[in-house]
């Protein structure tokens, strides 16, 4: 399961304002320490995982095989990062992910959003088919199309190359896009674009000075789960890049993974590397991916 | 709609005739086409080459191959590992939706109760979802660990040692093992869902139960579930859409093994076209689960289509 797939939920029938916390309103509660309590102890329970790889990434291996993992550690360390950091190859790694991040992202937005238009706001032949079409696009598994990509890929010289990976990843980004963007392009009234074009705006100019600054916040949240779904995409990755250098996240992970079988305190710490800017940009942007999934959920 | 037909058309139309259908165009079209030629280039014509592919002998490697008709197919009749590969999708996804939408549904109820710090509670149990599939595998893989791992330890230190075991390197446990990360990583999204929702039950509906003297019970089956009726179609259709696709965290966890314990049509395909250099018969496997997954979603792509319209 991929993020995309969950995000998919985005595409709830009349998105209220994609990006409001649709859960922050609402009185304060008060009381309810025992409940508190109980459901605090559940979700330290539930994310112990993350907090046991955490004390571990900061011990010496020796403390960790001396004491257990469940132990508190009895000495701190960095050493377990600048090992992992080099032997995972994470300068590249993480600039190969940047990369399709800062280029796939906004081009996948762009694109879907032009397609999203044209099918709400502008009278295109065949919008049902197209429409239908594409949101099918959501329910492809991708290895139904990996073997024909890898052969035009290669054809053009583009396996183990991180742009190879562009075509591919906007072609699956863009069902969720389009389907979550088209809604929300609904819900401009008509009578503003039409205003706009008696005073005689182009389409183009509509769609970049009306359509897209009303819809900031739903292009807010499309790109962030867009870059969440980049980001941890794994098994093209997978088959379009062979080097060490040419690798993402996820795929130099996996071998890294391999190394480190009876490293645990060096494995740990590795999985942090990966994991944590995203636990980071998470943390920072929960509001606009919460909005995101549950925008229009309350619509009984 | 009609009134942007209306400012349109320059003469007006006589009353009571009926409205020609009316499109814009080429202009239409520019919006549609870079990203429809994306999506047809990378992901219907591979997908349509795959079908093709699918019916032939082809090893993947050699530049030819023979047109063997049905023959794969048939093949996969036979096939013990495509038999078993399908029983597994098949527990996986009734596991990997049926289970999270349950702890999903209690966790959305419990916090929507009087909770402090709903905000934070609801980032923790989400945290999952975001992270790359892969370092779950990593983490769960690292967890599972036969002699260092902390799920055995735990077992040592509340006393069942006697219970301590390879998870994931027996045929036994090793599909459940890998379920349990999947069911971590999905919890989080019905959780959401749910408390949009039963954010927008009104409480007065509550109150006037709570009167009537109806029970907290039959408040929950009479006023909760069927007012979550929109949000349980959702979570349903794009959790089974996800569960049927899935290939990361199997791969990265056992590689399909011990054997062939955890297999699933993704994982097959894959070991087939990439390892045993069949690519014929690798995507015809691609080609049924991708047949079946489709079927199954149709209806939920048709709702969204119709929204609207």
């Amino acid at each position: 399961m991929s993020a995309s797939g969950l995000a998919a939920a985005a595409a709830l029938p009349d998105a209220v304002v994609a990006g409001q916390d649709p859960l922050a309103r609402g009185p304060r509660p008060r009381g309810g320490i025992v409940l508190t309590i109980v459901i605090a102890v559940v979700a330290l329970f539930w994310i112990s995982p993350l907090l046991l790889l955490v004390t571990t990434g900061l011990r010496p291996l020796s403390d960790f095989v001396a004491n257990g993992p469940l132990s508190w550690p009895s000495e701190l360390t960095w050493q377990n990062f600048r090992d992992a950091w080099a032997i995972g190859k994470f300068d590249d790694t993480y600039r190969n992910s940047a990369f399709l991040l800062v280029v796939k992202v906004p081009l996948g937005v762009l694109l879907s959003a032009m397609l999203a238009f044209a099918l709400s706001k502008l009278k295109i032949r065949f919008r049902r088919t197209i429409m239908f079409a594409v949101f099918l696009g959501l329910t492809i598994p991708i290895y139904i199309t990996i073997v024909p990509v890898f052969i035009m890929l290669r054809s053009a010289g583009l396996t183990d190359n991180v742009l190879g990976l562009i075509g591919p990843y906007l072609a699956f980004g863009i069902p969720l896009e389009v389907l979550i963007l088209q809604s929300f392009f609904r819900q401009i009234p008509d009578s503003i674009v039409e205003s706009a074009r008696i005073d005689g705006a182009s389409e183009w100019r509509i769609f970049f000075t009306i359509v897209i600054p009303l819809s900031a916040p739903a292009l807010i949240t499309v790109a962030i789960l867009d870059a969440v779904a980049t980001w941890n995409e794994f098994l093209f990755a997978l088959i379009i890049l062979s080097s060490d250098t040419n690798k993402t996240i996820p795929v130099g992970l996996l071998s890294f993974q391999g190394q480190f079988s009876n490293n645990n305190t060096g494995l740990a710490a590795g999985i942090l590397i990966a994991v944590v800017p995203i636990l980071i940009a998470y943390a920072l942007l929960q509001r606009w991916i919460v909005g995101g999934l549950t925008a229009g959920a309350e619509k009984g | 709609m009609a009134t942007a037909t209306a400012v349109r058309v320059s003469a007006p139309a006589p009353a009571g005739a009926p409205r020609k259908k009316r499109y814009g165009g080429l202009t239409p079209w520019l919006f549609a086409i870079p990203a429809l030629a994306v999506y047809a280039t990378f992901l219907v014509y591979p997908a349509l080459t795959s079908l093709f592919f699918s019916f032939t002998n082809w090893d993947g490697l050699s530049p030819g191959y023979d047109i063997v008709g049905v023959d794969n197919y048939v093949k996969m009749t036979q096939d013990p590992v495509v038999r078993q590969a399908l029983l597994n999708n098949l527990i996986w996804t009734v596991v990997t939706i049926v289970v999270p939408v349950i702890i999903g549904l209690a966790l959305a109820t419990l916090l929507n109760g009087k909770v402090r710090g709903k905000t934070a509670l609801r980032l923790l149990f989400y945290t999952p979802c975001v992270l790359p599939l892969v370092s779950i595998a990593s983490i769960w893989g690292w967890l599972y660990n036969p002699d260092s791992g902390v799920i055995n330890e735990v077992l040592r230190t509340v006393g069942l040692g006697n219970l301590a075991q390879p998870w994931l390197g027996q045929d036994s446990t090793a599909l459940w093992a890998v379920m349990v990360p999947a069911v971590w990583l999905r919890t989080g999204f019905p959780m959401l869902l749910y408390l949009a929702a039963l954010q927008g039950i009104p409480d007065e509906l509550y109150e006037a139960a709570t009167v009537d003297g109806a029970t907290k019970s039959q408040q929950f089956w009479h006023i909760t579930m069927p007012s979550l009726r929109p949000a349980h179609y959702i979570v349903l259709a794009l959790s089974l859409i996800d569960s049927f696709k899935v290939f990361d965290m199997i791969y990265a966890m056992t590689y399909g093994g011990p054997g062939t314990a955890t297999q699933v049509m993704g994982t097959w395909m894959y070991a087939n076209v990439f390892q045993y250099y069949q690519a014929g018969y690798g995507t015809a496997i691609a080609v049924v689960i991708t047949v079946i997954a489709v079927a199954v979603s149709i209806p939920y792509v048709l709702s969204q289509t119709k929204e609207h319209t």
